[in-house]
Parts: C-alpha cells; structure tokens; sequence
C-alpha cells in the first residue's frame, strides 16, 4: 500500500518535496513505517545519523490529527505526519 | 472566551491590538499581554532570523486543550484568551507569540499566562529554524512528544 509523510520541522531536509512516499506492505504500523524511512535514509543521506535520531524521537499523527503510537494500523493512502521534536514561542 | 490563531507572517504580522481587542471586557479586572520576539543570539551564534513551521491543526488542537485544561488545573473558569503564533519568517524584533489573558484578578492572570506559554513550550508541534550572519542555518532541537526509540 500507498503511504504519505509529511514532513514538518528539522525533518523537511529529508526531501525538497515535504512529503515522503512510501510503499509499505497492507496492515502495516506507525513502527512499520518508522524503519522504512531509516532504510529511505541509509540510502539516500548516507544513514545521517542526526537524520535518523530524529526520526527515532518522533511522534507521528494520523490523518484526522491524532497523535498515534507505534502500533497504530495506517490505512492505505493515508496521509501521516511526523512530528519530530517541538520548540515554539 | 478563547482564539487561538497560526498567523502566516507572509500575510501580516502578528498585533498587540488585535489581542487588546479580544481580551477587552468589563468582566475582568486583570489582563497580561506575553509577547516573544526574535533576539540575535542564541548558543553563542549571531542570529538574523527564525524560520517558524506548524503543523496548524494539531497547534490550534493543542492551544483549545491548554485554554481548557485551565477550568480544571488552575480552576480559572472565568477568563479570556487570546493566542497567535507566527508561521514563516521572521526578523530579529518581530514578534512570534503573543498570549493575552484576562481574568477577575491578578493573580490568576499571572499563573494563566504562564501556565499557556510552558504548555505551548511543551507540546504545541511548532519548530524554529534559525538563520546566522555566516548564512548558515540551523533547526533548533527541541523537546520530543515520545521517547526515543532504538
């Protein structure tokens, strides 16, 4: 299945695009989809290893904006956000 | 009474006035205006500019928690709140947050305000990207929602 992330913060270095597509197999988790955009980084950045602590402090929020943990199922074509460590104000 | 608004600093700039406006009512006898701007030094590094993102619905999600968190936590049921933080760029001065309250006294003002700003600090998916004099650029670390995974 088809997945989206998009991208906010320190991790919109990840692509010039601010949105990751992944393929990810059916029933696949939040976890899921946290190891293929490591395995996106190993390939693509050299496995950074700033790159990859971020994605390891990561929240991610599900289409309808919910904060969603690890095993959450995502649907096919969902839209996920990743939410890497805040700091407003 | 609560607004909580992202404001994309390519359409305006953030307003004292908009909040005094707000805020403005005959029920309340206190109010504080916070307001925080960009400063030119952070880390020992010239700073020129922040670069503010949000992902704005889980922001505004998380400022009408915060405003209703205050009913039960601080038991402050009566007030006004007002809250806008900047998205986009900003230059050294400008301001990127400003929190308005207002309550029946004093004291809950004070503990209102600053309840919402260490919440915002907290939890609001909101990141900065600083801009130097040597034309580097930097997004700043933050705090994570999760723990780290390994």
């Amino acid at each position: 299945m088809k997945v989206k992330i998009e991208l906010f913060g320190a991790t919109r270095d990840f692509s010039d695009q601010n949105i990751l597509e992944l393929s990810l197999n059916n029933d696949s988790t939040i976890e899921d989809a946290r190891i293929e955009i490591i395995k996106y980084l190993k390939k693509n950045f050299d496995g950074n290893k700033d790159f990859v602590r971020i994605v390891n402090t990561s929240a991610f929020s599900s289409e309808n904006n919910n904060i969603v943990s690890d095993n959450y199922k995502i649907k096919n074509n969902e839209k996920i956000a990743i939410i890497p460590p805040i700091g407003g104000g | 009474m609560f607004q909580g608004r992202i404001i994309d600093t390519k359409l305006r700039k953030l307003s004292i006035q908009d909040a005094e406006k707000f805020i403005a009512s005959s029920d309340f006898g206190a109010s504080i205006f916070f307001s925080g701007t960009v400063r030119n030094q952070n880390d020992n590094k010239s700073v020129i500019g922040i670069t503010y993102d949000t992902h704005d619905a889980l922001v505004i999600q998380s400022f009408e928690e915060i405003y209703n968190e205050a009913n039960e936590k601080l038991e402050i049921k009566n007030k006004a709140v007002f809250i806008d933080h900047a998205k986009g760029y900003l230059n050294l001065g400008e301001i990127s947050i400003i929190i308005a309250v207002a309550t029946k006294h004093r004291e809950e003002a004070y503990k209102l305000s600053r309840y919402i700003i260490e919440e915002i600090k907290k939890r609001s998916p909101i990141w900065k990207k600083e801009h130097y004099q040597n034309s580097e650029s930097n997004w700043l670390k933050g705090n994570p929602l999760v723990n780290e995974k390994n």
